[in-house]
C-alpha cells in the first residue's frame, strides 16, 4: 500500500476520534481537530481558487491568446478591492450594482417559473382523473403521488396552511378548525423533515465508523485501535489533571 | 428521586454510546436486511438504463467532504451504472471545496471499469460563478470550461464530440448536498435549457426536493445512504450504501425505543404530579 494513503488513514483516524472526543466533553483534542478543519478547508478553497480563477481563466487566456476582453470583468472584479481604501470605497458600489443586477435578473424571472408557476401548477390538478373510454374515475392509492386522493390531501394541506398563516381573520369557529388543521399538515412536515435529518446524521456516522472498522486492517498499521487508545489516555489524564488542579474560586 | 425523573436525567453519554454500539455492531456483524426499491430511485436507473450506447450523460457532483458518507456511494453507482451502460460521462462539480474528491472518485471508478479519461469520459472540475455556470454551459460549454481538470483543452477531446452546450446532454444527474444543487440545475439548466435531470441529495435536504418530483420537474430522487442502498441493488453491486444499511436500521429502532421510554417517563412523571397536586389540595 502506497505511503500516502497510510498517512492519510492515520491522519483520518485520529482527527476523527479528536472530534468525537468532544461528545465526552470539550477538551483541546476537539478543538485541534475543529481548528485543522477550519483551516485546511480556507486554505484549499484558496489555492483552488487561484488556481482555477486567476491563473486558469485570466492569465492563460490573457497571456497566452491574447482574450484583452477579459480585462473588462477583472477590471469590474477588482473594483471590489477598493472597500478597503476609505477615499476610494465609493468605486466598489460599481461591481456590486453589476452584481446584485445580473444576478437578480437572471434569478427573479426563473426562480418564479421554477418555483412559484410550477407548483401552483401542480397543485391545482384535476381532482379526479379523466381517463378516455373509462370516463371521470377516482384513484385512492395512497403509494402513487399522482393519485386522486393525493391531490386532494395536498389541496386540503396547501389551503389550510396558508389560512393558518392568514392573519388578517381571527382564527375561530370554522376558522378554527381549518387553521389546527393547518397546524396539523406543518407538524406532519417537520416530522418528516426531522426523520429524515435523524437518517442524514446516522448515515455520516456509519461512513465514519466503516472508515474506522476498515482502518483496524494491518496493512494501515490498525491505527484505529492505536489512535482510539491514544485518544482515551489523553482525555483520561486530562480529566485526572483537571480534578488535582481544581479552578480556583473567584 | 423517581426512576423515572433519575431516568429522565440520565447522562446524555450513556445514550451516545448506546447509539454508538447500535450502530456498530451491525458493521461488525450484518444481518443483511431486505431493500425496497423505491419508485423515486427506479425513475433514474430506469431512465439511464432505457438510454441508448454513446447518450451523453452529464454527472455534477455537488457537495464536499462534508457530506461523502452520503453522496459518495450515490456518485460510485450511477457512475458503474453509467459505464456500464457505455455512455458519454462528463463529470464536473459547482463546489470548489469538493474539487479533488471528485476527480478521485470519477478516476477511480473509470480506472475500476476500464474507461479512458477524454475518450470515455471527461472530469471538467469546478469553475467560478454558481449557478452562473450552469447558464453558460447552456450558451457554451467550451466557455464555461476551456479545459479539463487536468489541463486539456476541451475542444477536441473524442468524449466531447457533438456536444456544443447542455442542450446535446441526454441526461443530467446533480448530487447536491446544498445550493448550488438540484434545485439550480432545474432552475437554470433543465427549466432552460431542455434536458430530463435526475436528482441525488442528502437526507436532509431530501424532504424539500419532493415537490420537484411530483411536478416532474425532476425524474427521479436519490435521497441518502439509504438511496444509495437502492441504486447499489438495482445495478447489483453491493457497496458502502448497502453495508451501512443495517447499521441505519438499527440506530432509528434505537432512537424510537428511546423516543417512547422518554414519553413513558414523562407522563408517568406529570401523572404523579397531578396526584400530588391532587392529594395537597
Amino acid at each position: 500500500m502506497a505511503v500516502e494513503t497510510i498517512i492519510g488513514a492515520w491522519v483520518a483516524t485520529g482527527l476523527t476520534f479528536f472530534i468525537f472526543s468532544f461528545l465526552y466533553k470539550d477538551n483541546p483534542l476537539f478543538k485541534l481537530a475543529e481548528n485543522l478543519y477550519v483551516g485546511v478547508s480556507v486554505g484549499y478553497t484558496i489555492v483552488k481558487t487561484y488556481d482555477t480563477v486567476i491563473v486558469q481563466l485570466i492569465w492563460k487566456p490573457i497571456v497566452e491568446n491574447g482574450e484583452w476582453a477579459l480585462l473588462i470583468p477583472v477590471a469590474i472584479g477588482t473594483l471590489m478591492l477598493t472597500r478597503y481604501v476609505p477615499k476610494a470605497a465609493w468605486l466598489s458600489r460599481y461591481a456590486f450594482a453589476f452584481i446584485v443586477g445580473v444576478g437578480s435578473g437572471l434569478a427573479i424571472p426563473r426562480t418564479i417559473s421554477s418555483f412559484i408557476l410550477k407548483q401552483i401548477e401542480d397543485t391545482i390538478r384535476p381532482l379526479m382523473i379523466l381517463v378516455p373510454g373509462d370516463g371521470v374515475t377516482f384513484t385512492w392509492s395512497l403509494l402513487n403521488p399522482a393519485s386522486s386522493l393525493n391531490t386532494i390531501i395536498i389541496l386540503i394541506g396547501v389551503s389550510s396552511v396558508l389560512f393558518y398563516f392568514f392573519f388578517s381573520v381571527e382564527h375561530t369557529g370554522p376558522g378554527k378548525v381549518v387553521a389546527r388543521t393547518g397546524i396539523l399538515f406543518l407538524m406532519i412536515a417537520f416530522g418528516a423533515a426531522f426523520g429524515y435529518t435523524v437518517m442524514a446524521r446516522m448515515s455520516l456516522l456509519i461512513g465514519r465508523l466503516t472508515d474506522l472498522i476498515e482502518f483496524t486492517d494491518p496493512s494501515y498499521g490498525r491505527p484505529s485501535l492505536w489512535l482510539l487508545g491514544l485518544t482515551i489516555l489523553i482525555l483520561v489524564v486530562m480529566a485526572r489533571r483537571s480534578s488535582s488542579n481544581p479552578p480556583e474560586e473567584q | 428521586m423517581t426512576f423515572a425523573e433519575r431516568m429522565l436525567k440520565i447522562d446524555r453519554r450513556i445514550i451516545f454510546l448506546v447509539i454508538g454500539f447500535c450502530t456498530l455492531l451491525p458493521l461488525l456483524y450484518p444481518v443483511g436486511l431486505p431493500i425496497k426499491i423505491s419508485p423515486e430511485v427506479r425513475g433514474v436507473y430506469d431512465y439511464i438504463e432505457s438510454l441508448p450506447e454513446g447518450s451523453v450523460f452529464l454527472l455534477s457532483l455537488d457537495f464536499d467532504p462534508a457530506s461523502k458518507p452520503e453522496l459518495h456511494p450515490q456518485a460510485i453507482s450511477l457512475l458503474r451504472h453509467a459505464f456500464r451502460k457505455n455512455l458519454r460521462v462528463i463529470a464536473m462539480t459547482l463546489w470548489v471545496s469538493g474539487t479533488g474528491m471528485a476527480d478521485q472518485v470519477v478516476t477511480q471508478v473509470a480506472r475500476e471499469m476500464g474507461k479512458e479519461s477524454g475518450k470515455d469520459y471527461v472530469f471538467l472540475g469546478w469553475s467560478p460563478g454558481g449557478t452562473a455556470v450552469i447558464i453558460n454551459m447552456g450558451q457554451d460549454l467550451y466557455g464555461a470550461f476551456p479545459a479539463d481538470y487536468n489541463g486539456k483543452p476541451t475542444k477536441g477531446l473524442p468524449v466531447l464530440q457533438g456536444i456544443a452546450s447542455l442542450r446535446d446532454v441526454s441526461y443530467a444527474v446533480s448530487l447536491g448536498a446544498g445550493n448550488p444543487g438540484v434545485e439550480a440545475w432545474y432552475v437554470f439548466g433543465k427549466d432552460k435549457y431542455q434536458f430530463e435531470l435526475g436528482g441525488g441529495c442528502t437526507g436532509v435536504m431530501a424532504p424539500g426536493l419532493y415537490p420537484l418530483l411530483r411536478s416532474g420537474q425532476i425524474n427521479g430522487l436519490i435521497g441518502g445512504l439509504r438511496g444509495a442502498a437502492e441504486y447499489e441493488t438495482l445495478i447489483g453491486q453491493k457497496g458502502k450504501a448497502i453495508a451501512g444499511m443495517d447499521a441505519q436500521s438499527a440506530t432509528h429502532l434505537a432512537i424510537i425505543v428511546l423516543v417512547i421510554i422518554c414519553n413513558l417517563f414523562y407522563f408517568s412523571l406529570r401523572k404523579q404530579a397531578k396526584q400530588q397536586g391532587h392529594s395537597g389540595a
